[in-house]
């Protein structure tokens, strides 16, 4: 799952110069070395709704927990998944 | 009537086939290295062009006040954003918030850390004259240099525009730095008395572009009685 979310995050986010390999599961996703902004975050949350049908309510959910990593984020999205 | 000097400039217009030192070859599409890697793979072939054409312009680490001006912008993304919506599909976020008239702007004053006023004009049928108004406005209220970003690029066949003279073949990108002194190009810019019919921007744009590669001691440009010459001093 986290190896499946990191080239998701590659490949929605057009981060030619980064593999799976270079994405640390642990590492702050967001204002981390990675350098992703906030548009990043939408657009990551539209690729997750179309490739796992799960939309994520920013009213509802911490966002800020899930996105934290990969690692968080895959857990969450575990757990909606069952 | 208004005097200035334009200190430099350069361009791309890969429709003009000149040689030329301050003209950029068509394989300089790469975006410029200083450009962090984030804001790079936000960057469309257009913006990288401006982007280049820039620093040939003025040189890393200068950061005057800019005036870009476009007819049309990148309108290229507001026409696939329509067709996703056609398709029922959901728009990309990045996609939406890069599809304003004022992105390339937006993303240049990131990406060189340029904090100087920064103004986009859409001129429409004014033509390429309205952005040296404002330029030499800006020089006038005390502003040292000016960098002046002219671009366009063809419009797709979706969008009707007979029969406005607006379109041209291939895209253009003309950057001008100009100042009130110094060394360069003595340029008189004044208001034309004769009603003319030359196109709009991107028109206009390409036919500038000509004549500071040409002899010709001046050049008048407008429509529908908005007329003005360029005088080379």
């Amino acid at each position: 799952m986290e190896n499946e979310l990191k080239q998701l995050i590659i490949d929605a986010l057009d981060l030619e110069d980064i593999s799976v390999a270079d994405i640390d599961s642990h590492a702050p996703l967001f204002n981390g070395g990675l350098g992703l902004d906030s548009i990043d975050a939408l657009e990551l949350g539209l690729a997750i709704r179309k490739k796992y049908q799960i939309k994520i309510e920013a009213e509802k959910e911490d966002v800020v927990k899930i996105f934290a990593s990969v690692s968080s984020l895959a857990d969450y999205l575990q757990s909606v998944q069952g | 009537m208004a005097d200035f000097i334009l200190c430099n400039w350069s361009a791309w217009a890969p429709g003009l086939e000149r040689k030329d030192d301050r003209l950029m070859g068509s394989g300089n599409a790469a975006a410029p290295k200083c450009v962090p890697k984030t804001l790079q793979r936000r960057l469309t072939p257009l913006a990288k062009a401006v982007f280049n054409v820039s620093e040939l312009c003025v040189g890393r680490g200068i950061t005057p006040p800019v005036v870009f001006s476009s007819a049309h912008g990148e309108i290229c993304k507001s026409l696939a954003m329509l067709k996703t919506i056609q398709a029922g599909e959901e728009l990309s976020p990045t996609a939406f918030s890069l599809s304003v008239h004022n992105a390339i702007a937006g993303l240049f004053s990131i990406a060189y850390g340029n904090t100087q006023e920064i103004t986009v004009l859409a001129p429409g049928q004014e033509g390429i004259a309205p952005a040296f108004i404002e330029a030499l406005g800006m020089l006038h209220e005390g502003a040292g240099e000016v960098l002046m970003l002219l671009y366009d690029e063809p419009i797709a066949d979706f969008y009707p525009i007979a029969p406005f003279n607006l379109n041209t073949s291939s895209p253009c990108v003309l950057a001008l730095r100009i100042a009130l002194t110094g060394d360069g190009l003595p340029l008189q810019f004044l208001r034309s008395p004769q009603p003319r019919d030359d196109g709009e921007h991107p028109v206009q744009l390409l036919n500038f572009l000509k004549f500071l590669l040409a002899g010709e001691r001046s050049l008048s440009l407008g429509n529908q009685g908005h007329s003005w010459t360029w005088c080379k001093k």
